[in-house]
């Protein structure tokens, strides 16, 4: 009995020991940390100084109030709801057309929408703020001086827009690829008996291909959703959360006001609602899709 | 006729949508290029002459603020970086994946399940916590400390790879190399290892490749006294004066190695073994 006991837990400890501790490390204790760092008033010094739920009645506006608070809600809203729809009717809009073209030419668009996934976060974050920045020297502007007319100050005037952009386009080529992907799998005769009987174009995207991507479109929405809540990085690399506040979103609120700031107490505090909220998330997705079928592969319904 | 005229017309409407679509970031792609190898510019975007000048940062240092280093230097760390974290990653994976497709144990679908929810959550919003316990355990501002947390990001995606990679060998190798006397760790070592080469390369690749590109990890963690590519290039763009065919230059160079390592490692990841034959 003890020896079958020992056959099986000692492998089993060294093959799963690894990852395990590392997940345990580097997820768990995080979120535990965050948790408790959020209910202290935690500075520069690094001092556990608990302070109750300060933090968090300043959050909320409750006897004290952030003052930036509502601008930063309204921010990430405007911003979620902006790059979610983006990400995915674009990807839908690139994957149909470019799956429907000539096999080459399609094949050509999607490497294009393809390459923000390659390149690095810098590199993509550079080539956003050099298109548009608000000089001679920026891209858009000097192919505008070409033409004789003035400079836009881009990123002054529409810093959203190009935030939302950057990220959508983002978000469009694993959209892209994987709506490609459905699409090829939907068989043909599908297709061709909708073109036998006089279907346009549009009636085929609308009455059988989108249909078909039922799923996909599903897994897309609820995987978009959830970056888009928890994304600042490419939002810091190309304006920086500015012009004053104007596309500051609530990660990159947490993270300015931790590590520009330096207040980590009041950032964890913020940072906290982010992990709640994926938590919830998390929970109404399980709800809504079954864990079943999330384990499943993205398939198509024909 | 009609419908004729129409079909004609869908297919030149879906180009001119793509291509109206593609057209800004052809430009940038392509004037990224230019920028990078053109000396003088005509109307800011046309290069007069092709030359090499704005690569003069691999023989001279980097200067940024009152700082400076060089190039090879920000690339060692990268490298250093990004190989230390996909070695993590692929070993961690690897000894994971095994037991997740071969060895029953309860809780073992739960565990499926908590890597996909992990993969969900991006680990930026714990990066506060993260910085608190790198401080804690004595690996904060070093890189192989960073490296480690950034390869537990790869690791819940990287598991399910590489548990595939393991579910594509036949139960009955595994029986053989048992009945000839293997033990479990033999039989990873020394039976299937040699087997998933493809996906050991693919694991590692996928590890590589985030950690090459990885900027806010590197950008927080570790001081600004350590230079690598990613950071080298964030505070050469938050300068006052910017040089953007400079910049663009060394992004070139920063894009280069992920993409070699890609080609030398293409061969490893096309040769799927075949089951029944000599190799088995």
């Amino acid at each position: 009995m003890r020896r079958t006991i020992t056959s099986k837990v000692v492998p089993l400890a060294s093959f799963m020991g690894p990852s395990l501790s590392l997940i345990l490390l580097f997820y768990f204790v995080p979120v535990v940390l965050t948790l408790l760092i959020a209910f202290t008033d935690m500075g520069r010094t690094l001092q556990w100084h608990f302070i109750g739920l300060y933090n968090f009645a300043r959050l909320f506006g409750v006897g004290i109030r952030d003052p930036f608070i509502l601008k930063i809600i309204t921010n990430t809203l405007i911003y979620v709801a902006g790059a979610l729809p983006v990400t995915i009717l674009g990807g839908l809009l690139l994957s149909i057309l470019s799956m429907r073209m000539h096999r080459g030419a399609g094949l050509f668009f999607r490497t294009v929408f393809f390459i923000p996934r390659v390149i690095p976060p810098v590199v993509w974050g550079f080539l956003w703020a050099w298109s548009f920045e608000g000089t001679r020297y920026g891209l858009f502007n000097a192919i505008r001086g070409a033409w004789g007319l003035p400079v836009v100050y881009w990123l002054i005037r529409y810093p959203m827009l190009i935030v939302i952009l950057a990220n959508a386009f983002l978000g469009i080529s694993l959209a892209m690829l994987v709506f490609s992907s459905a699409i090829a799998s939907i068989p043909r005769d599908f297709t061709r008996a909708a073109e036998v009987d006089g279907a346009s174009e549009w009636q085929i995207a609308r009455y059988v291909i989108v249909p078909a991507l039922k799923w996909p479109i599903l897994t897309m929405t609820a995987w978009h959703l959830m970056s888009f809540i928890n994304s600042y990085v490419y939002i810091m690399l190309i304006t920086g959360g500015g012009p004053y506040y104007a596309t500051e979103v609530w990660g990159l609120y947490g993270y300015h006001v931790a590590f520009s700031q330096y207040r980590y107490g009041y950032g964890s505090s913020v940072m906290t609602v982010l992990v709640v909220v994926n938590m919830l998330l998390l929970v109404a997705l399980v709800k809504a899709f079954g864990m079943r079928r999330m384990l499943g592969r993205g398939k198509i319904e024909v | 006729m009609w419908a004729r005229a129409r079909q004609w017309w869908n297919k030149v409407a879906s180009y001119l949508v793509l291509g109206a679509v593609a057209a800004p970031f052809l430009t940038m792609y392509v004037s990224f290029f230019l920028r990078a190898f053109g000396k003088r510019m005509y109307l800011g975007v046309v290069p007069k002459e092709f030359g090499f000048a704005n690569f003069q940062f691999l023989w001279r240092p980097i200067a940024w603020g009152l700082e400076q280093t060089t190039v090879w230097t920000a690339l060692g760390n990268t490298v250093f970086f990004a190989v230390t974290s996909a070695l993590a990653v692929t070993i961690i994976c690897m000894l994971a994946g095994y037991a997740l497709s071969r060895i029953e144990f309860r809780g073992k679908n739960f565990f499926l399940v908590l890597q996909l929810f992990l993969h969900a959550v991006p680990g930026q919003i714990l990066l506060i916590a993260i910085f608190f316990l790198l401080f804690y355990i004595k690996l904060l501002h070093k890189i192989p400390g960073v490296a480690l947390a950034r390869a537990s990001l790869e690791i819940p995606l990287g598991i399910w790879m590489a548990k595939g990679f393991f579910d594509g060998i036949p139960w009955d190798v595994e029986r053989s190399a048992m009945i000839d006397g293997c033990t479990r760790f033999q039989v990873w070592y020394r039976v299937f290892l040699p087997l998933v080469k493809p996906g050991i390369a693919a694991v590692f690749i996928w590890g590589f490749l985030f950690a090459w590109h990885d900027f806010i990890y590197v950008y927080t963690l570790l001081p600004g006294t350590i230079k690598l590519m990613s950071t080298l290039i964030q505070s050469l763009l938050a300068t006052e004066v910017i040089d953007y065919g400079y910049l663009a230059a060394l992004s070139l160079i920063y894009m280069i190695p992920p993409l070699l390592l890609f080609v030398f490692l293409q061969r490893a990841l096309l040769r799927v073994p075949v089951f029944g034959g000599k190799g088995v």
